[in-house]
């Protein structure tokens, strides 16, 4: 059989950057595959899809080194509308590619492109969104739409020519876990036509292995390292190396002391056949004593005491939220999009006030404090760093809160280089903003709000949009300012990773409710708090039901386990 | 990258990424003009949306800025409910053109380039620009569209301008001062100890 | 959304909403004419009657549209007639060619003429039929419709999309605006009353700059999912927001035909057949006491720029 993509000694260089940004690729990729594209954030692996679908290099300039056919074309001499022909591209940004109105006209968009006549277009764009389910939603605004319907959107829009290969480019980046799980068997579906090939780039590995893909290729360094099976490649090291983040399952058994050989089906959960060894020894790890994690005796620092909101007087928001967060705790605020988060958060800063009920920090109303008062004590940092650096230079930006407030010249630098040395961004205070990766802007965010020594610390998805690396990053960075100075962490986010390792309490909220105000493990292994709050049941859980255990205890016994190796690490 | 001629840098190079920026300068400008008001009195307000035709001027150059400012009015008279008055509509594209004319003087702010030099001549621009646009253009179209009393007319199209030209010298140009800081192209980025 | 806001992003269930966008682009621009070229209340007040009756078949929320009414009559009306009593008393001879003096104050500086007040008459029915027109054209178009049926009127389709993608970002943008503006006050910056103005305005450039970047920041992605889908590969573009013309269409697009080709004949009759002398027509002048006025005696500039001439 022809291979539909065929890269030969391919090699680029963008105009902007001195060296290359892909090295030898050799790369076959058969119609009807479907294959995952694995690799850290500056891997290559998202230039490796433009170079597929020619933004490489009709909007993206550079030096196209050896060759790269699609479907029979080499790409050099073809144009982006000649490859979109064959070519469908999903981009990660669901919202900046819905540019139209309403979803009817944005799966149109294409075909208005192609001066299709609007009487074979209509039925064309009924046709395509019942393809990905949306066919009730047509005259849909996009305001109106989830981050998962916008994305079915975006797939249907890809349709308007009969593409043969799909690239889904970081497909889970913006959705909740339980849309990423929808989007994940919709790619399965569209999968099953025999015809159509279909290329997923992601760092996400356990959310993309939730329905099987047939290779997976591993990016590294503008490289290809791998390309092997799923199963193979979890067996291998090079997950750690190529900084991937393994199934939590897996890292489950390597604790119990598991070996990877022997088990089949490695890959899915669901179908992995433990060799009898492997099941007891997974069994003995988890039923075996373990230190229990300690509680948070300290005084209360935020207390919501039947605090309700409206916006008009009729409608509730939030109604009647209780509940206590002593100091120095780390609490992960969870819930779908709507479901009351973000105003809670709002409450707290200060930004809207309470209907009914009283907020208090430190035990005191806060209602009396305006709210730059409020925000000397706590600090919002955004989910997009780019929304809040306003200076060039990181060091004015740490300083600018101070310098509002006309604190003295002295004053301002000697708290921010104390500030930029605990955020471990001393070295590069006099660096130009614009001139960091993402993670580390995130940082500055965090350094610029830790200028006015706050209690507390709001974090808004502050793992989003970032890799394994990123993410254990900042992790750390936040992790040591909650035990050296003491501040209370509070994190906004869908992400149970980060629920699991980082945060010691849960606060969830569905529909305006709170829900659940508990520990972690017991949250997570509450079914009906996860059904209600979107929230996906993590393979520990699935785990524990495979191993007929109870699950509370088993995510309790990992995250005791973790706790003591990260303990041990510090004490080393 | 080969220099561009008067031509171009005045109607500006319109690829796809210049549509979607004018586009996204044009709904600043109407998101700014209905909320970006700064408090004077009671009932006056300084509107920040004429340093958007700035930002694209300086971006993407004076043409450009001219469509921005030209739909971003349209736009921010449709969604705020206020009427349509094209008198100030056209007022306001010709303003933006002037304004907007920073690259055509070797203000390359993209490129980080922007200096006192630059500044003043940009003043010298904000100043007659808005000078031509609500001192004769605005006036002659507000008579003949909407048979405005000249006289009236003249005085509030003063009053108009100079608060556009206030809030254009006040915040654009340290605004412009930043963006060319932070567009600066970063070579030998050293750590220090 | 703020309910101040107008716009449909979803066309609504009444006649006029149905009618495709060119329909109503075509009719808002003829209407739109019509009001601008005529200063003849017995044409305005027709034209300010359709826009009035069309509002008003569209059973809208009434709240904005009063509120904004009464916004754009305080501040238009009220306060430029103030003005213009101070500044131009003799705008009714200027514009109606006769003066018949109702009132003069004691110093003899300020009167009030009856053609002064039908010219403020005639311009107030003006600026409501034109004020009435776009509201109108705002409540029953779609952005897409806006986008499409100028389109179709012959303006480029790259300046259309323009349009539609500004509208499909605003809200977001403004969101993000929102968003920057509670953190910047978080931090202390000063946006409100209680800084002084200079600062004020100043320190609405810690506001602006992460707007604009994160809002700029977002070009190269919409771009790029506008390129991979073909846009501006062809000189023209159809539309799907822009269906085939209806039966009521086609009457809709005749009777505005009908109002343009009036518009002309009035025009033409009225400024070359058998011209008035005077810009704007009033039943109680006759046409032979009109007195023609220059511009150097109407607008105060030029008298003083004279006058300094002449010394």
């Amino acid at each position: 059989m022809e291979p539909i993509i065929s890269f030969k000694n391919f090699g680029f260089k963008y105009k902007t950057q001195s060296s290359p940004t892909l090295f030898d690729i050799n790369l076959d990729i058969y119609p009807g595959q479907k294959v995952l594209i694995l690799g850290a954030s500056g891997s290559g692996k998202s230039t490796l899809c433009n170079c597929i679908n020619g933004l490489i290099p009709f909007s993206f300039e550079g030096e196209i080194t050896g060759s790269l056919t699609v479907a029979g074309k080499e790409t050099k001499k073809s144009s982006i509308f000649e490859l979109s022909k064959d070519v469908g591209t999903v981009l990660q940004d669901s919202d900046a590619q819905f540019v139209g109105l309403s979803v009817g006209e944005d799966i149109a968009f294409a075909m208005e492109n192609i001066c299709m006549p609007r009487s074979e277009m209509a039925p064309l764009v009924m046709k395509n969104a019942s393809l990905v389910g949306m066919q009730d939603f047509i005259d849909h605004v996009p305001f109106e739409l989830s981050g998962g319907q916008k994305q079915k959107v975006a797939i249907a829009g890809v349709f308007a020519n009969d593409v043969r290969v799909l690239i889904f480019d970081e497909p889970l980046a913006a959705l909740d876990p339980q849309m990423g799980m929808t989007a994940v068997s919709l790619i399965d579906d569209l999968a099953k036509d025999d015809e159509r090939t279909i290329l997923i780039i992601e760092h996400r590995l356990e959310d993309v292995l939730y329905r099987p893909v047939d290779r997976i290729i591993l990016m590294g360094g503008g490289r290809i390292v791998a390309d092997m099976t799923p199963d193979d490649l979890l067996k291998s090291t090079l997950l750690k190396e190529h900084g991937i983040r393994e199934p939590l399952y897996i890292t489950a058994m390597k604790y119990a002391g598991c070996s990877l050989e022997g088990n089949r089906n490695l890959c899915s959960l669901e179908d992995l056949e433990f060799s009898p060894e492997n099941e007891n020894k997974l069994k003995t790890f988890f039923t075996s004593d373990y230190k229990p994690l300690p509680e948070n005796q300290n005084e209360p620092i935020i207390e919501f005491d039947h605090v309700s909101f409206s916006y008009d007087g009729k409608q509730k928001v939030l109604s009647d939220i209780d509940f206590t967060i002593r100091k120095g705790e780390r609490i992960a605020i969870i819930g779908k999009n709507g479901a009351g988060k973000s105003t809670a958060a709002k409450l707290l800063c200060g930004l809207i006030r309470p209907s009914e009920g009283e907020i208090r920090l430190g035990g005191k109303d806060i209602h009396p404090l305006t709210v730059k008062e409020i925000g000397e004590r706590v600090s919002y940092v955004m989910q997009n760093p780019n929304q809040m650096l306003v200076k060039d230079i990181i060091k004015d930006e740490v300083g600018l809160a101070l310098q509002i407030r006309g604190r003295s010249a002295e004053e301002i630098k000697n708290t921010t280089e104390k500030v930029l040395k605990a955020c471990n961004l001393f070295k590069m205070r006099n660096w130009p903003v614009d001139a960091i990766s993402y993670g580390q802007k995130k940082r500055v965010t965090v350094a610029s709000m830790m200028a006015l020594e706050p209690e507390i610390l709001v974090l808004d998805e502050p793992t989003a949009g970032q890799d394994f690396r990123s993410y254990t990053d900042i992790m750390n960075f936040v992790n040591a300012l909650n035990q050296e100075y003491g501040i209370t962490i509070l994190f906004i986010t869908h992400d149970m990773h980060l629920a699991i390792e980082n945060t010691e309490r849960a606060i969830v909220f569905a529909d305006g409710q709170l829900i659940a105000a508990d520990r972690v493990c017991s949250v997570l292994a509450n079914e009906q708090v996860i059904a209600r709050a979107s929230l996906k049941q993590t393979s520990l859980y699935r785990l524990a039901l495979k191993l007929q255990l109870d699950p509370e205890s088993t995510i309790e016994r990992f995250i005791s386990y973790e706790a003591e190796l990260k303990g041990g690490e510090i004490d080393e | 990258m080969a220099e561009k001629s008067l031509g171009q840098k005045l109607l500006g190079t319109w690829n796809t990424k210049t549509i979607v920026a004018v586009a996204i300068g044009a709904a600043l400008f109407g998101v700014l003009m209905v909320y970006g008001g700064v408090p004077v009195t009671t009932n006056t307000n300084l509107t920040t949306a004429m340093i958007i035709p700035v930002v694209v001027g300086a971006f993407f150059g004076p043409l450009p800025a001219l469509v921005a400012a030209g739909v971003g009015n349209v736009i921010a008279d449709l969604i705020g409910g206020w009427g349509m008055w094209f008198d100030w509509s056209i007022g306001n594209g010709i303003a933006a053109f002037f304004v907007g004319l920073l690259p055509v003087y070797g203000a390359y702010v993209t490129e980080g380039v922007f200096n006192w030099k630059h500044a003043i001549i940009y003043a010298l621009c904000v100043i007659v620009g808005n000078g031509l646009a609500f001192g004769v253009v605005t006036p002659i179209f507000t008579t003949l569209f909407y048979g405005g009393d000249l006289n009236v007319t003249f005085i509030q199209a003063i009053a108009g301008s100079l608060s556009n030209i206030a809030v254009e010298l006040i915040v654009g140009i340290p605004l412009m001062f930043i963006l060319a800081a932070r567009s600066k192209s970063r070579t030998n980025l050293k750590e220090e100890e | 959304m703020n309910n101040r806001f107008v716009i449909n992003y979803t066309p609504g269930p009444t006649f006029l909403h149905q009618l495709s966008g060119f329909t109503k682009v075509f009719l808002f621009i003829v209407v739109t004419v019509a009001i601008i070229a005529t200063y003849d209340v017995r044409i305005l007040w027709p034209l300010c009657i359709i826009s009035i009756a069309e509002i008003v078949s569209m059973k809208p929320n009434w709240k904005p549209i009063i509120f904004m009414f009464l916004f754009t009559f305080f501040t238009v009306t009220i306060i430029g007639n103030i003005m213009l009593f101070v500044v131009s008393p003799d705008a009714g001879l200027n514009n109606v060619g006769t003066e018949t003096i109702l009132w003069t104050s004691a110093s003899g500086r300020f009167y009030i003429s009856k053609e002064w007040l039908w010219y403020i008459y005639v311009v107030w029915v003006k600026r409501t039929a034109s004020f009435a027109s776009v509201m109108a054209f705002a409540l029953m178009t779609t952005p897409s419709e806006f986008a499409s049926g100028l389109n179709k009127c012959g303006l480029p389709y790259k300046v259309c999309t323009i349009i539609s993608l500004a509208y499909r970002t605003i809200p977001d943008i403004a969101n993000d605006f929102v968003d920057i503006r509670n953190s910047m006050m978080m931090r202390g910056v000063e946006l409100g009353k209680k800084a002084p103005l200079g600062k004020r305005l100043k320190n609405h450039v810690t506001l602006l700059v992460p707007l604009i970047m994160s809002s700029f920041g977002k070009v190269g992605n919409i771009a790029n999912a506008m390129d991979l889908r073909g846009y501006g590969k062809n000189k023209k573009r159809t539309w799907y927001a822009e269906h085939e013309p209806t039966k009521y269409d086609r009457i809709v697009r005749g009777i505005t035909i009908a109002l343009g080709i009036a518009t002309i004949v009035y025009i033409l009759w009225a400024r070359i057949i058998d011209p008035w002398p005077a810009k704007i027509w009033a039943p109680f002048v006759d046409k032979s006491a009109i007195q023609q006025i220059s511009l150097e005696e109407s607008f105060f500039l030029f008298r003083w720029l004279k006058g300094l001439f002449n010394k």
